[in-house]
């Protein structure tokens, strides 16, 4: 039953990925990623990190996409016009240089997590074999909260600072009558 | 041996020696400021007191002797020093008692020549070597004399350098005189080598080297313990006579002295007639004891050929110096036979009467060229100032000069009461005596040398003639005048010189002369007296009937003979000597030396060029190599980093994503190159 | 039995997926939903292997720092995205070429 439901998560998201990168209605390319983060959310619960899954949601789906959306819909006409033409094929032809890049990668990866397979790292049969794996009954939002204020505090910090200042700059960048 | 101490005489000598060439030094050294003659005249006239007083010490008594070490090659020494005996006094006196009067006869002649201070300067040279000649104890300094005195000849025969003729005549003289130098150094070698002495006293005084060394069977030894086949003998006599007939104008090696007439006069009377050329005769004279019978007998074919040929061609020439030059040649030929039939004394008595009256001769020579001059330059006339066939009639206007000039022809013609009739028919006289001994072909020589004696006054007597008593055969002469006395004076004083007086008691019997006394040879041919009383007759009577056929021909202007015969060709062509020399000698040196030219140029400079173009080869090879190669690889190398430039440009496309895909792509690379290195 | 693998093997595609969208895509939008894949692609990994952490929480904390970054990545490249379309007016990233060597 779990496996299904990973399969199918699986299957989604990255159907949905690639169908999202092939398509040439950047419209729905946008609604398809959003499709994507969700799948990817569930994903992240089956790894048992369901707060991570949560904030996806919230900042990915909520934020990000949202962004997005509104920065395609409210943009120029010429940029919405720019959709309108086109060919009418549904998907963008490949750039197979892009296309062999990106395959040659793929196999890299599933190789590497093949060899992930076949010799665990040492330090996960470690985990394993001394129990420190997570468990789904772990209150993780507990654990994590303490984390954050302690261990992870630094990081947490300029992890503002930086907001701040990417919110500075968007601002700037953004305004009205001006270049930046 | 040589004195250790210098005496008076001996200081007197150097003095006689040295004075005319510090005139000559000081001439020199003030340059054309130095026009007047004073130095020159008080040198001279110095030197010609100092000879009298050496001469008055020296004649008659032992021989003075001084010498000192000159130089030292290995253990071996050569000296320098003086010999002062009657021969070397006698001829130390002779050159100034001669150059004296030519001095100042220069004086006037010379005058307004733009040379005149090297004319000085020369003449003071060609005295001082002249006399150091005449008194040099070894054959080396002798030798170093006899190059001088040749030198400062060709100085004045080129005198008047800007002459063409003049330019050539010297050059002629000097290259002729050469080749007789040639002799002189060969011999003197010989005798080196034999005798390991130069010295002449040692070597050829009565008792000396030489008299002392004998030829046996094919030997010559000498008492000093030398020997060598004797064949040297022979050719030592050869050579000194070669180097003698050069500088005496033998034949056939006079070829110089007609052309070095080119000279002013007054050095002609000095240098050609008197003293230069009598140095040969002086040399055989003085070396007498070397020559062995064969050298004597060469010796009186050369003299008798050369007096009898000289004067032949004496008889058809019309230029005045040239008939004086030949005289001089004929009379040297004289000379010579007279040492070569052994009677030295007598040849040395001519040699000095002869430079009185040719001396003189060729002074009044110059006075009439002198007046013929200024004739020329007055009527603005293109004559020859020299060519008799000009002049005429001279005697009405210039009787001092008619006078001393037909005295000096008398004593060349050898009539009494002159000093040259003692000393010509003295040479006769002992040739007949010679010729009654020998044998064969050799009973001619008298009989030739009669003839040339007849041939003698007929040239001479053709030459007073055509120019003092024949009728003028321009009008403008009559305007000549006489000579200037400082010319007369020398040629008074020469002409009393040319008479008996000075030299004998009795005018007509050459036993009385004293100057033979002091020169007896040791061994004399059997005097005949019949020899001695008719054969000066028949000479006289030879002389006076050659003078009446002259007098008919040239003063009477009955000329007979058709005068383009072949004798006659013959004689005024000088026997085509001179074309003869230039045919078989100059011509073929001189392609020899243009056939070395041309070698030189094709063949020696045609390697350097060809080295010099091989050079240039290799250069531009080099150039090649350096400029496709070398720069051509450094070019390469340029252009290799400019296309890989250009290729590697080609990735800075602009495109963001481009970029990214090159540098996805890379990191593909090291991915996969980790993943072979894994596997 | 959901391995590890899986997790990976899923990251993988989702990565291969972005790559492509980045390198190919002709429109700044679609390059920058290619980012986004392949940060998602990225977290995905750290999630699967943070439940090997229980110790420290480090997959699942730098998850979340990481989803921030990406968030703030977004807002400021769409803010270069319509500057550089008022400069070029184009938004396709083959016109913008200025750094082009000539």
């Amino acid at each position: 039953m779990e496996s299904l439901l990973f399969y199918g998560f699986a299957a989604v998201a990255v159907g949905a990925s690639f169908v999202l990168v092939s398509m040439r209605n950047i419209a729905r390319a946008l609604f398809l990623f959003f499709v994507v983060l969700f799948a990817v959310a569930g994903l992240y619960v089956f790894a048992l990190a369901d707060f991570v899954a949560l904030t996806q949601i919230l900042i990915y789906v909520g934020g990000v996409l949202v962004l997005l959306l509104f920065a395609f819909m409210l943009s120029n006409k010429e940029l919405l016009n720019q959709l309108q033409q086109g060919t009418s094929h549904f998907f963008a032809l490949p750039v197979w240089q892009a296309l062999a890049v990106a395959l040659s990668f793929l196999i890299i990866l599933v190789y590497a997590a093949w060899q992930f397979h076949q010799h665990e790292p040492q330090w996960i049969a470690t985990a394993r074999n001394a129990g420190a794996v997570i468990k789904s009954s772990d209150a993780t939002v507990q654990h994590l909260g303490i984390h954050l204020m302690t261990r992870y505090l630094l990081p947490f910090e300029v992890i503002s600072i930086l907001l701040m200042m990417a919110l500075i700059g968007a601002a700037h960048l953004a305004r009205k009558g001006g270049q930046s | 041996m040589p004195q250790p101490t210098l005496t008076y005489p001996l200081i007197a000598a150097l003095t006689a020696v040295f004075l005319p060439f510090a005139g000559c030094l000081i001439n020199a050294l003030s340059g054309r400021k130095r026009t007047n003659s004073g130095i020159a005249i008080g040198t001279i006239t110095g030197s010609l007191i100092a000879a009298a007083y050496v001469f008055t010490q020296v004649w008659g008594v032992a021989p003075l002797h001084i010498q000192w070490e000159w130089f030292v090659i290995g253990t071996r020494s050569f000296y320098v020093g003086l010999l002062l005996d009657n021969q070397s006094a006698l001829m130390l006196l002779l050159v100034p008692l001669i150059a004296v009067p030519v001095h100042l006869y220069s004086v006037a002649y010379m005058k307004d020549d733009p040379g005149i201070h090297r004319y000085w300067m020369y003449l003071g040279l060609f005295c001082f070597a002249m006399m150091a000649l005449v008194v040099a104890d070894n054959l080396l300094l002798m030798y170093v004399c006899w190059e001088l005195v040749g030198f400062a000849s060709y100085l004045l025969i080129g005198f008047w350098f800007t002459k063409d003729t003049a330019a050539q005549a010297s050059k002629k003289a000097f290259i002729v005189n050469r080749i007789g130098d040639l002799g002189f150094l060969i011999g003197m070698a010989i005798l080196y080598a034999q005798f390991g002495t130069l010295d002449i006293r040692a070597l050829f005084q009565g008792d000396g080297l030489v008299a002392s060394a004998n030829v046996v069977g094919t030997e010559w030894v000498t008492s000093v313990g030398s020997s060598m086949p004797s064949v040297w003998l022979t050719a030592a006599g050869i050579a000194f006579l070669l180097g003698a007939a050069a500088k005496s104008a033998q034949f056939p090696m006079h070829v110089w002295l007609p052309d070095a007439m080119a000279g002013p006069t007054a050095v002609s009377s000095l240098i050609h007639a008197a003293t230069m050329v009598a140095a040969g005769v002086f040399l055989l004279a003085r070396i007498f004891p070397l020559f062995n019978a064969t050298t004597l007998a060469i010796m009186v074919v050369v003299g008798t050929s050369t007096a009898f040929v000289a004067a032949y061609f004496a008889l058809a020439q019309y230029d005045i110096k040239k008939i004086l030059a030949f005289s001089t040649i004929s009379q040297l030929g004289f000379m010579v036979m007279g040492i070569g039939i052994g009677a030295y004394h007598v040849a040395l008595f001519h040699l000095v009467t002869h430079a009185f009256f040719k001396c003189l001769l060729f002074l009044s020579a110059g006075a009439v060229i002198h007046e013929m001059q200024h004739l020329k330059e007055k009527n603005k006339l293109d004559i020859d100032p020299q060519d008799i066939r000009n002049m005429g009639g001279l005697r009405k206007h210039m009787p001092l000069t008619f006078v001393v000039m037909a005295v000096a022809g008398l004593a060349l013609a050898g009539l009494p009461p002159t000093a040259g009739y003692l000393s010509k028919d003295a040479l006769l006289v002992h040739a007949f005596e010679w010729a009654a001994v020998q044998r064969g072909v050799a009973g001619v020589v008298p009989y030739l040398l009669l003839a040339a004696s007849g041939f003698t006054a007929f040239y001479i007597a053709r030459l007073v003639f055509k120019v003092f008593v024949a009728p003028s055969a321009m009008a403008t002469t009559a305007a000549a005048h006489e000579a200037n006395k400082w010319m007369l004076m020398p040629m008074i004083f020469l002409a009393a010189c040319s008479l008996f007086p000075l030299f004998s008691i009795h005018p007509f019997d050459v036993g009385h002369v004293w100057v033979i006394q002091g020169m007896l040879p040791l061994a004399l041919w059997p005097a005949a007296s019949l020899y001695h009383t008719l054969v000066p007759v028949f000479a006289t009577l030879l002389s006076l009937s050659m003078f009446a056929i002259a007098w008919r021909w040239y003063a009477k202007g009955t000329y007979p003979l058709r005068g383009r015969g072949l004798l006659y060709r013959l004689s005024f062509h000088q026997g085509y000597v001179d074309r003869f020399y230039h045919v078989a000698l100059v011509d073929p040196l001189l392609r020899l030396s243009r056939f070395f030219v041309t070698i030189d140029r094709l063949v020696v400079d045609g390697v350097v060029d060809g080295c010099g173009r091989i050079g240039r080869l290799f250069a531009g090879l080099a150039a090649w190599f350096d400029h496709y190669v070398v720069d051509g690889l450094v070019r390469f190398v340029g252009k290799m980093a400019f296309w890989l430039g250009n290729v590697l440009r080609r990735t800075q496309t602009g495109r963001v994503q481009y970029y990214l895909f090159t540098m996805f792509f890379i990191v593909l690379m090291v991915l996969i190159y980790q993943m072979i290195i894994q596997a | 039995m959901i391995t590890l693998t899986h997790f990976l093997v899923v990251s993988a595609c989702i990565f291969a997926a972005g790559l492509y969208a980045v390198l190919a895509r002709r429109n700044a939008i679609m390059v920058l939903v290619g980012i986004e894949l392949i940060i998602n692609a990225a977290i995905l990994n750290l999630v699967a292997f943070g439940r090997y952490d229980r110790g420290q929480y480090g997959g699942q904390v730098f998850a979340l720092f990481a989803i921030v970054l990406a968030a703030a990545g977004v807002a400021v490249a769409l803010a270069i995205i319509l500057n550089v379309y008022q400069h070029y007016q184009s938004i396709n990233p083959d016109d913008i070429r200025d750094l082009k060597d000539q």
